[in-house]
């Protein structure tokens, strides 16, 4: 082999190597939703989250699957599976996008770093652009993202029986919550 | 009519409404499933995992919302967010696991231990082809049944 070719073979792996170095991931994050009416409070957890961060480019990725969600009732549950989300015909949900000004945060210095997100949400067969801000979280060198935003029902054409219209609100709150404690 | 058939008929009504609101009542407070004493299906770790890899359709139908007893090898033992014990159990495949979130926690446990769980599998999440991060099975409110 000459000795161009193996300098340029050293240079694309050492360049491939400090790329895959910059992806984070959990596939334990946790995400929330919370339904707040006058006649009752409604929260489910999932703590089975996969996301992918991408420090080097902002790509930021989430997906979990839907029958996942551990409500405090079983009924809950049984109806949000069900008649609500559809598990069976719909069993994930995702996110796909970007923190549009990655270049903020500092990942070699401890802090909390506000952060622009934007991309596309896929949920119950529909898929919309969102966009949200974040908090990006530097401690110990361990690196951990926060959001928190809402929804609406209709725009993922999920449908609300007429008899638990007042128990169920039309916009739902979403709080994500991930530590990226492994590496890619 | 006479007044003992007009009695049963507001007897009956009065029976047939506690019975509507006992029945409406014990729906709202049903408690989720008993998993710890359901039955489960025995498999290993390998085997459902390969089983979703290589027919999903066939995993679906088999695994999906029902009570397994998986059995293992304990690769990673962590905490999530909610302090829940998470027990990954190898798969043969790198970086892939069944990824058990337990309901009580059992602290002998280490990597490298023996280990069956039981818990609902809530099915395969295949994680990102593209940013090479290979997906888990996921196992829900999981009990170790060999501690």
């Amino acid at each position: 082999m000459q000795l161009r070719s193996l300098v340029v073979l050293v240079a694309l792996f050492g360049f491939s190597f400090s790329v895959s170095a910059q992806k984070f991931y959990t596939k334990n994050g946790l995400l929330s939703f919370f339904s707040n009416t006058a006649f009752e409070n409604i929260k489910a957890d999932n703590n089975q989250v996969t996301s992918v961060l991408n420090t080097q480019t902002g790509e930021l990725q989430f997906s979990l699957l839907n029958n996942a969600f551990h409500f405090k009732k079983a009924l809950m549950e049984e109806h949000f599976n069900e008649d609500y989300m559809e598990s069976k015909t719909y069993p994930k949900s995702s996110f796909k996008g970007s923190i549009t000004n990655i270049k903020n945060v500092n990942f070699s210095k401890d802090g909390v770093y506000p952060v622009s997100v934007t991309g596309e949400l896929s949920l119950h067969g529909v898929t919309k652009k969102i966009s949200t801000t974040a908090n990006i979280s530097l401690k110990g060198g361990k690196i951990s993202g926060a959001a928190k935003f809402s929804i609406t029902l209709a725009d993922y054409q999920i449908k609300i029986d007429d008899t638990v219209k007042d128990s169920i609100a039309k916009t739902i709150e979403i709080t994500v919550s991930c530590l990226y404690d492994q590496k890619l | 009519m006479a007044t003992s058939t007009k009695k049963i008929i507001r007897i009956s009504v009065v029976a047939l409404v506690l019975a509507a609101v006992g029945l409406g009542l014990w729906m709202w407070n049903k408690p989720h499933k008993d998993i710890k004493n359901a039955h489960a299906i025995d498999i290993t770790a390998e085997k459902l995992y390969q089983t979703f890899i290589t027919d999903s359709a066939k995993a679906k139908t088999a695994y999906i919302n029902q009570v397994l007893e998986v059995s293992g090898t304990v690769s990673q033992v962590s905490e999530n967010q909610q302090q829940q014990q998470i027990i990954f159990i190898n798969t043969g495949v790198t970086g892939a696991s069944i990824n058990c979130t337990m309901e009580s926690k059992a602290s002998s446990i280490k990597p490298g231990d023996q280990i069956r769980i039981k818990g609902v599998c809530s099915g395969y999440n295949s994680g990102d082809a593209d940013m090479g991060l290979p997906g888990d099975v996921f196992l829900i409110r999981g009990y170790p049944t060999n501690n």
